[in-house]
């Protein structure tokens, strides 16, 4: 557990604060995603993907199900999109900012549709529905530029 | 299935994002188990999705790791009942009950199942072997009570007291042989047969002391004898003992043409 905290609390942490945009709050759903994970860790099959995407969509889903319950609203969110973004990505979260070394640069150099729809998914906290809804753009285009996206990182990141 | 449209449609991005509904995933997850070529695709997506991540990580607080385990360690000491609050736990603990009661139910059947059937070897050996301490207890029984008789008629035929008279076949009954020990003083008189024939059931063998020429009556007896035979007492001055074969009961007079063995007394 202890191992899988060190390893993985900086990934998961970005994933949900990027959706909270709190940092006390983002790192209080953080204890409890590791609760979760604690707790259910017996019910992850890996047959069915990798330990990481397991806990990303713990930490996903506890994050996201905070924004609904509580003061956010998909209206706060878009409103504050702007501030937020650059909040998470210039100086005001400078204090977290440790491993996002590296990140932009990945990021400038996917074309500029692919880096939308992977900034808003996995900086800004979107689902695909939720960009196809806000952005006026057909789901099925969300889903070939994120699929592209990937696949476009894949090289960057130089995975084989 | 055309595999290459399969992963072009962006569906395992959308597994690999968590944002397929329950359906969909099981879908995917059906779909994953008979395509290799999909289970390749979806680790490469999993592992850009994870490196990219690692990437835009924002590392905690060091206050956050030591309040979460803090937190791990107090769940673990509260047990999970701590987690009943929650809807979905709690149908996973009464899942968990269930399934901890069958697997109880079972191995207690089981185990009494096992035990039942110890038990009835354990009784049925129990049985035999208090069975066995019967007979053996009983075969004790009957050695012990020869043995005693055969001390009893051995301190008579080692007494130097008792006079041993040997009583021969007569012409009537060649092969017959039997014995009288009498103790003159004590006027006791013991009897012991070495062979005689077996009687029918209305006859008995009676035995007579010659006394001043006259026969005195000493007693009936069977021929199936074994061992020494207390007969009736005997006053001295005998001079010989015989047996005569007489109506059950016996005479008080012998029918001598039916005399079986006589023996004349010899002091020693």
């Amino acid at each position: 557990m202890e191992y899988l905290y060190d390893h993985y609390s900086a990934a998961l942490l970005g994933v949900v604060a990027r959706i909270i945009k709190k940092e006390e709050l983002a790192e209080e759903i953080l204890q409890d995603v590791f609760l979760k994970i604690w707790d259910r860790i017996d019910t992850y099959d890996a047959s069915k993907g990798k330990l990481f995407t397991w806990m990303l969509n713990i930490a996903r889903n506890q994050a996201i199900d905070k924004t609904r319950s509580k003061e956010f609203s998909k209206s706060k969110k878009t409103d504050d999109i702007e501030n937020l973004v650059s909040k998470v990505d210039r100086q005001d979260y400078t204090e977290l900012q440790v491993e996002g070394i590296g990140l932009q640069e990945v990021l400038k150099q996917l074309p500029e549709d692919q880096r939308f729809v992977i900034d808003h998914h996995y900086l800004k906290g979107y689902t695909q529905a939720e960009m196809s809804e806000e952005f006026n753009l057909p789901l099925g285009t969300v889903k070939t530029r994120m699929r592209l996206a990937m696949k476009e990182l894949r090289n960057l990141l130089k995975i084989t | 299935m055309n595999v290459e449209a399969y992963i072009s449609s962006g569906i395992l991005e959308a597994y690999a994002l968590g944002e397929l509904t329950e359906q969909e995933r099981a879908e995917v997850e059906k779909n994953l188990a008979l395509y290799p070529a999909l289970q390749k695709e979806l680790a490469l997506i999993e592992e850009t999705q994870e490196k990219f991540l690692m990437k835009a990580g924002v590392q905690p607080r060091a206050t956050v790791k030591a309040r979460l385990f803090a937190a791990i360690d107090a769940q673990k000491s509260e047990t999970k009942i701590v987690e009943l609050h929650e809807p979905d736990s709690t149908l996973s603990f009464w899942r968990m009950a269930a399934a901890a009661s069958i697997a109880v139910a079972l191995i207690t059947s089981y185990l009494a199942f096992n035990y039942w059937n110890k038990w009835k070897d354990t009784e049925s050996n129990l049985t035999e072997l208090i069975a066995q301490n019967q007979r053996i207890a009983q075969d004790y029984n009957t050695v012990n009570k020869r043995l005693d008789g055969i001390e009893k008629d051995l301190k008579i035929t080692n007494n130097p007291a008792f006079n041993r008279v040997v009583m021969k076949g007569t012409p009537n009954s060649p092969a017959s042989l039997a014995s009288v020990y009498w103790n003159e003083s004590t006027k006791e008189v013991y009897l012991s047969i070495q062979e005689m024939k077996q009687l029918s059931q209305e006859n008995q063998y009676q035995l007579w002391a010659i006394i001043d020429g006259k026969p005195v009556d000493a007693g009936v007896f069977d021929g199936n004898l074994a061992g020494l035979l207390k007969m009736k007492e005997i006053p001295s001055g005998a001079k010989t003992f015989a047996v005569t074969i007489e109506p059950r009961g016996g005479k008080t007079s012998p029918t001598l043409e039916t005399m079986q063995v006589v023996g004349n007394v010899v002091k020693g």
